[in-house]
């Protein structure tokens, strides 16, 4: 019986670090009209970067080999600080890859090729400074929290716990922020239709800024979660999950909050029931799904048909 | 120069062109390493499994040394099979995404190198993560690769010209620039799109078939998503306009690293930094097309006329008003022939 | 909708109750109307009205939510664009729709596209045959650039033109594709007086030279009175008026609804304007207003 239950929370933590990721891109989708695919990277960083704030130290591969950072923050502090650091670098990844492009008016095609290359040069610049070994996070990042909780008889780990709530609470705040805010509204104008928003008043420079800044700030935040739960395989974790969560999106429906969050909760919750002699085939698993909704119901689950603008 | 790194160049340049020619229809493609790890995979298994394929050439060639030398044939034979079976994946793929945004064949390839990738990890035929080893020679020296592989480039890269200089360039090149107004003119976009998309997957797995031979080993790792940004880096730095841009990036960035051996480590920073800055700071790419005319005006009239590039020349010739045939804008009589109807 | 049902000859475009929904938004609302073989036939209304979103059905980029077309008599509802170009409609775009990396004369080579088939074999080695019938389409590509006059310009780049060579070039490329029903989304925006007058000639010509028929948009009030020998008025997706220059003109839905207070200017180009004297016009007194 308590498997049933793991099985579900583990489900469900995982897709909710699916949702954040997919959440990311979906941000910048709206506003620009085409996927980031540094993103992957952005997460990464976010993992490496908590993992230094709550103390840990480097390993002996790379350049900064043997680094600890004078001081350790708790988890719930290192988290935010992670996210902010990661929105400055998801901005350096706009002004570099995409703003230079939208200068010329240059065909959307060619911002996939510059985003991959930011998110190639990150991966790589991780891998020479930090190594290319795994990483744990120390065991005191969450202070006097015990390693395991009992609930309804059945033993879960508190950092999955701790992720869910997280999640959940990211999304929540991040929701209320793009109906009741100003911001947030001007965000969804842009996303809306650029021309008028900018007639009306809307900076669609600055909103196209804010929308890499907060989707670097979820990328780093999810990573810094997966850090947490699963522990830091190498610079190319990031990749794997964000070329998941591009299956993710896919589902949930281009351009789709709710979509984005409803994906992620399937992939995860298929994932988590996969048994365990076929694990090794659990990473096709959202692509199997992209395939699917691609053959069914191409403009993804919650996704709106395409217009096309003449 | 070294001829093993003359193949990898050469290799190098024809992954380039598979890059290329969705491109040129304004496709990205992130597939052409899953199709290359189709081709080095069918390749491995058939010429390790099958027998029949090997054991002919022992009789008749395997005189020097006890090497035995694997026939011609089977390798032409591996060759027409992987890219069947490429274009058969091609095609499905294809007419699954490329009816959708163009945003849907990248993320569409980048999850087929994926599940290439886990699948062959997973299966035990392919030798999971160890890949397969001893993959029989055709030829017995690195020089009968260099001079294979140049075949196939010269071969690929006349298709790509005749394909440039004719009806489906100018449907390509339209597609690219807008794909609406292209539509409107009678195009059948998806279908031109398809056929882009398919035979650079033929273009890339029967360079994977060469490839597996070439390497004596394979294992996954060689179509994993870095494959995708080298091969984009090629062609970005060539330049997208014409053929001829993928084959000299592919050739150039293949020997860079080659040749310098101290960046070691920053081989995919440098190939980052060329996709990242490539197309602000020169988006037309090493070779363009005003460059090719310009070289090509200084060739012989009659090569230029092979070649198919003596366009620009003949058009200069017929200024419109030495030219009878044109009709004077008010003579509605002399509407050309095959307009009246 | 049964074609052969009706003993009369098909109008060359039947467009019945089509309706276009964006969200909330109703861009085309049930609009009917035929074209006829050889007329010029015009579509007025305000910004929004839902003139291009109309020619975007008809032409098959955007795919209508309700209603039908029909060309000679046959369905092409919601049938993709190039499919539609293949049946001899061809068109404009309101915002120029050029192909900026090819020259001039390759824009129009592209309209060519569904008349250059040739043998693959014979392409790909670049036989002679081959080479002629390039040679021939190419010919023909220049007497378009001609007959729009900006034959001169047919090795410049196509991004490098003015904005009225831009407009040739975009007819050209139409004409191209040797249509029978030409779609000129506001050929004359952004032109300027005597430039719109030597585009209405063009217009005028190029039905004679190619015998076509033209669905024409525009703003301009003077230069579709004249230019048309019927008119559509659309206003917020619905169709509030059709008929002659004259019956238009005179339509109190139209000078309520669209004039409104520039229905002086109408009265003024009314003035100027020749009786319509097109062979289409008694029958167009019969279809009138719904």
């Amino acid at each position: 019986m308590d498997t049933l239950l793991q099985i579900l929370i583990n489900g469900i933590s995982t897709g909710a670090v699916y949702g954040l990721f997919a959440l990311g891109y979906t941000l910048v989708f709206s506003v620009l009209g085409v996927i980031n695919f540094a993103h992957g990277a952005v997460f990464t960083l976010g993992a490496y970067l908590t993992y230094l704030l709550v103390g840990g130290a480097v390993g002996s591969n790379g350049l900064l080999a043997g680094l600890q950072l004078p001081f350790a923050l708790p988890f719930w502090a290192a988290l935010p600080v992670a996210g902010l650091l990661t929105a400055l670098v998801s901005l350096l990844v706009e002004a570099t890859a995409f703003r230079p492009l939208r200068r010329h008016g240059a065909e959307p095609l060619l911002y996939l090729i510059t985003s991959l290359g930011a998110g190639v040069i990150l991966v790589n610049l991780l891998q020479i400074l930090l190594g290319a070994e795994g990483y744990a996070m120390p065991t005191t990042a969450l202070g006097s929290l015990p390693i395991t909780l009992s609930l309804a008889g059945a033993q879960l780990r508190t950092v999955q716990l701790v992720l869910l709530v997280v999640a959940a609470v990211v999304l929540a705040v991040l929701s209320l922020w793009l109906e009741g805010s100003r911001g947030g509204k001007a965000l969804q104008a842009v996303s809306e239709d650029a021309t008028t928003a900018r007639l009306l008043g809307i900076d669609s420079d600055a909103m196209i800024r804010l929308g890499f800044a907060v989707s670097g700030f979820l990328a780093g935040i999810a990573g810094g979660l997966v850090g947490l739960s699963l522990s830091i395989t190498g610079p190319y974790f990031g990749i794997s999950y964000g070329l998941k969560a591009l299956g993710v999106l896919v589902l949930g429906g281009l351009g789709s909050v709710p979509g984005a969050v409803l994906a992620g909760l399937i992939v995860g919750g298929a994932e988590a029931l996969v048994p365990g002699e076929w694990s090794g085939y659990k990473d096709a698993i959202a692509y199997a799904f992209l395939f699917a909704v691609l053959l069914l119901r191409p403009q993804g689950l919650l996704g709106r048909p395409q217009i096309s603008k003449v | 120069m070294d001829a093993t790194l003359l193949v990898q160049m050469l290799l190098g340049a024809l992954l380039g062109l598979s890059v290329y020619l969705p491109l040129a229809c304004g496709q990205l493609s992130l597939a052409t390493p899953g199709f290359y790890a189709i081709g080095g995979t069918l390749a491995a298994l058939l010429s390790t499994r099958v027998p029949a394929l090997s054991g002919a050439a022992m009789a008749g060639e395997g005189g020097g040394g006890g090497v035995p030398i694997y026939p011609l044939s089977s390798l032409l034979l591996e060759m027409v099979l992987a890219a069947l079976l490429c274009a058969v994946v091609a095609e499905g793929l294809g007419r699954l995404v490329l009816r959708l945004q163009g945003i849907y064949l990248t993320i569409a390839t980048i999850a087929l190198v994926e599940i290439l990738r886990v699948v062959s990890l997973n299966l035990e035929i392919t030798g999971g993560a160890v890949g397969i080893f001893a993959i029989p020679q055709p030829f017995a020296a690195p020089t009968g690769y260099a001079l294979f592989c140049l075949a196939l480039l010269v071969l690929v890269g006349w298709l790509c010209q005749r394909l440039a200089v004719t009806r489906p360039g100018l449907a390509m090149a339209a597609i690219r620039d807008d794909a609406i107004a292209a539509a409107s003119s009678g195009i059948a976009i998806e279908r031109w799109k398809r056929l882009a998309f398919v035979l650079s997957a033929v273009v890339a797995g029967v360079s994977g078939v060469v490839a597996a031979h070439f390497l004596n080993a394979w294992n996954p790792r060689l179509g994993n998503f870095d494959a995708s940004i080298t091969t984009l880096a090629f062609v970005v730095f060539g330049g997208s306009r014409t053929w001829l841009g993928p084959v000299v990036g592919g050739l150039a960035l293949t020997a860079l690293p080659e040749l310098l051996r101290p960046v070691g480590d920053l081989r995919l920073i440098v190939f980052g930094l060329v996709i990242l800055l490539g197309p602000s700071l020169f988006p037309q790419g090493l070779i363009t097309p005003e460059l090719l005319t310009s070289l090509a005006s200084r060739l012989p009239r009659p090569l230029q006329r092979r070649l198919g590039m003596d366009r620009g020349a003949s058009r200069n010739r017929r200024t419109p008003a030495s030219d009878p045939p044109l009709a004077a804008p008010s003579s509605p009589g002399q509407a050309p022939a095959e307009v009246e109807r | 909708m049964n074609p052969t049902a009706t003993p009369a000859p098909s109008p060359l475009l039947a467009v019945e109750a089509l309706s276009r929904r964006f969200g909330g938004l109703v861009a085309v609302d049930g609009v009917s109307l035929t074209v006829h073989q050889g007329e010029i036939f015009g579509l007025l209304g305000p910004n929004g009205a839902g003139k291009t979103t109309l020619f975007n059905l008809i032409s098959g980029i955007t795919r209508p939510s309700s209603g039908s077309v029909h060309w000679k008599g046959v369905a092409i509802t919601g049938a993709p664009s190039h499919r539609v170009a293949a049946l001899g409609m061809a068109r404009t775009f309101q915002n120029l729709r050029l192909f900026s990396s090819l020259s001039c004369l390759d824009n129009v080579r592209v309209g060519l596209h569904r008349h250059s088939r040739q043998p693959k074999l014979q392409a790909l080695l670049g036989s002679r045959t081959f080479q002629q019938r390039e040679e021939n389409l190419r010919r023909q590509a220049l007497d378009l650039l001609d007959s729009v006059g900006i034959v001169e310009l047919a090795e410049r780049s196509s991004a490098s033109l003015s904005y009225g060579q831009r407009r040739r070039l975009e007819i050209a490329r139409a004409l191209a594709g040797r249509p029978e029903l030409l779609l000129l989304d506001e050929p004359a925006a952004g032109m300027n007086t005597t430039e719109k007058g030597e585009l209405t000639e063009l217009i005028r010509s190029i039905r004679r030279e190619h015998q076509l028929t033209v669905l024409i948009i525009e703003h301009h009030v003077p230069l579709m009175m004249e230019l048309c020998d019927r008119l559509a008025v659309l206003n917020f997706g619905r169709r509030i008026a059709l008929g002659t220059p004259r019956q238009v003109r005179h339509d109190p839905a139209v000078i309520e609804a669209y004039l409104g207070s520039a229905s002086q200017s109408v009265a003024g180009a009314a003035a100027a304007d020749t009786p319509g004297s097109g062979p289409v016009d008694q029958e167009a007194g019969g279809e009138g207003r719904s």
